[in-house]
């Protein structure tokens, strides 16, 4: 009985959650006023710049999270993957937090499949390719093969602050993105929220 | 150096090589920390090179594997890590370096962070805090729980058994929320200073839901036989320079947290869980007891934990400013050790000896003259993180 796995599953109910919940409060927005010594200069003239920010706490308690997980920047939409996203994850120099928190998207509290939203295990399926970590000389080649492997339109998707601007640890990935996705490592709901937003919403 | 000494000789079980040295239970020497039970390359008629990776769907992280087969079996690996990160520390604060230290490895980081805090201390002759040293075994028991649930999830989704693999995943983003609720970060970042941990463990009783819900998992894989067969008799390793879990399915009782008296485990109580079997489903054993006696563990410091308020500050005092200090942990993945040079209250050069650098070689002797079929479960057996191999540490 206990090998019945699909009684087990049902057993379980629905675990999947129509709103946020426990979101770690350091990997949110942040707010405050003065000046602080931010290692990466995340905080300049008294704003905060998530592309750079790696969630240290230096600036604590001049600068707080305010819990709004909604931080990244999406400069396009495209509709044509509104009913089927795929994505390839290509980690370049991660320190292996994007690679789990991009994993955890696809766990029943989130299930991005739900908003139509997969992983695939080839550039060549993929309409976006999530590419997570620092700039490492030996991934250069293999990131630019994956990207001239997926079929067009494509998108790139940068995750966590290491890949948008190289964060404390290396340099950023030098491709064009039309997704950002700040975070150290970026919160599932983020990074959620901002596929289905360059996807062109939820259905 | 408090709990460590050099020595002409090894002397104990050898851990494996930290920087430029060898690092043994209880010494540090300057061999050269040679490979032993290294079997010779294999070259047959009809044999090729497959290669695997460096980016692939079954692949988390960038490596690549060049495997010598003849179609089914596999003769021979070799295996490049393709994300080399050069990760400078030298000339640093503490704290700065702390900064770097914790993102090579997120999975681990509270190993990281901590290993290097404890060698800092010892480098700068810092008198420990027990209360500290008692949250830090709240938060190394607490990652490895976190681990041990994704390592079983990605073997579980390996033999496609879809319901338990998303059943410990969900465990795993609870446990992840938890660590959010207790540190205000899900992987510690930003948690571990010298003689502090700056988490509020008020909450941490309810680790007893996920275990709890964990056990029935646990139950049900135990008496799967399409689960069983694709893990026994897989990756057989039985090698006494093996570390953590897959040191300890093999009967071995290889771990740092009782062979050191860095941090009190000693005083809370502590069983060494071990397997006979030194394959797959060994590994998996263990790191399923694991989590129920880390669960334990972590239940007994909760009354032992006194109130920890979040944003405390609590201060330290350091006799030293230069010196040496050496302190080794037991990650998830087995031992984790920092040996660091403090000169003028600056990092002067930090080692590194990684869990997942000696893991590489265990798997890669399991995994001569096993199947292609196999390789998958072997691979994620051994929980290896490919982040914390491919760093130099300048």
């Amino acid at each position: 009985m206990k090998n019945w796995w699909f009684l087990r599953g049902v057993r379980k109910g629905i675990l999947t959650e129509k709103t946020p919940k426990d979101v770690a409060e350091w990997s949110t927005r942040i707010e405050g006023t003065g000046a602080v010594n931010c290692p990466t200069k995340a905080i300049e003239n008294g704003k905060w710049i998530a592309e750079r920010c790696i969630f240290c706490r230096r600036c604590y308690p001049n600068y707080k999270p305010n819990l709004d997980y909604k931080i990244s920047i999406v400069k396009g939409t495209q509709k044509l993957f509104k009913k089927s996203f795929f994505v390839y994850p290509i980690d370049s120099g991660s320190c292996g937090g994007c690679n789990m928190e991009l994993k955890l998207i696809s766990s029943p509290q989130y299930d991005m499949t739900r908003f139509r939203i997969f992983f695939t295990n080839t550039p060549r399926h993929a309409d976006a390719i999530v590419v997570m970590g620092t700039l490492t000389e030996q991934m250069k080649e293999v990131i630019k093969e994956a990207y001239d492997a997926m079929p067009e339109p494509k998108l790139v998707v940068l995750l966590g602050t290491c890949a948008i601007s190289g964060g404390i640890i290396g340099e950023a990935i030098p491709l064009e993105a039309t997704v950002l996705i700040p975070g150290c490592p970026p919160n599932p709901y983020t990074i959620l929220d901002a596929l289905i937003k360059v996807k062109g919403g939820e259905k | 150096m408090k709990y460590y000494r050099w020595s002409d000789r090894g002397e104990g079980r050898k851990i494996g090589k930290i920087g430029n040295y060898c690092l043994y239970e209880r010494v540090i020497t300057e061999e050269s920390c040679e490979e032993t039970n290294v079997s010779p390359k294999v070259e047959r008629y009809g044999t090729f090179k497959f290669v695997y990776g460096p980016s692939a769907g079954g692949l988390l992280e960038s490596v690549k594997f060049d495997i010598t087969t003849d179609g089914e079996r596999i003769f021979d690996i070799n295996s490049v890590p393709y994300k080399i990160r050069k990760i400078k520390v030298t000339g640093l604060s503490w704290e700065d370096a702390l900064l770097r230290i914790e993102r090579i490895n997120a999975p681990f980081s509270a190993s990281h962070a901590i290993a290097f805090l404890l060698a800092v201390e010892d480098a700068m002759n810092i008198e420990p805090d027990y209360q500290t040293q008692l949250r830090r075994i709240a938060l190394l028991e607490l990652e490895r729980i976190r681990n041990h649930l994704f390592v079983i999830a990605r073997l579980t989704e390996t033999a496609s058994l879809s319901v338990p693999t998303y059943h410990l995943l969900y465990l795993t983003e609870k446990i992840n929320r938890l660590i959010g609720k207790l540190c205000g970060h899900r992987y510690f970042f930003g948690v571990n200073y010298i003689n502090r941990v700056d988490c509020n463990f008020e909450k941490l009783f309810e680790i007893l839901d996920i275990v709890k819900e964990f056990r029935a998992i646990f139950e049900g894989l135990l008496e799967s036989r399409i689960f069983i067969d694709r893990l026994q008799g897989n990756g057989i390793l039985r090698d006494k320079d093996s570390i953590g879990p897959a040191a300890r399915a093999a009967g071995l009782d290889y771990d740092a947290r009782l062979e050191l008296n860095i941090l009190p485990y000693k005083e809370i109580g502590f069983k060494i869980v071990k397997a006979e079997d030194a394959d797959a489903f060994g590994r998996f054993l263990v790191r399923g007891y694991e989590i129920i006696e880390s669960s334990k563990k972590l239940i007994e410091l909760t009354d032992l934990i006194k109130d920890g308020n979040y944003t405390s500050t609590k201060g330290y005092e350091a006799t030293s400013h230069e010196g040496e200090g050496l302190a080794r942990v037991e990650s998830p993945s087995g031992d984790l050790a920092y040996y660091v040079k403090v000169k003028e209250g600056k990092v002067a050069s930090a080692q590194l000896l990684s869990p997942s650098s000696v893991n590489i070689k265990s798997f890669m002797k399991s995994v001569k003259g096993t199947i292609f079929t196999d390789f998958q479960f072997n691979w994620e057996s051994f929980g290896i993180w490919i982040s914390e191999i491919g760093v130099n540490l300048e």
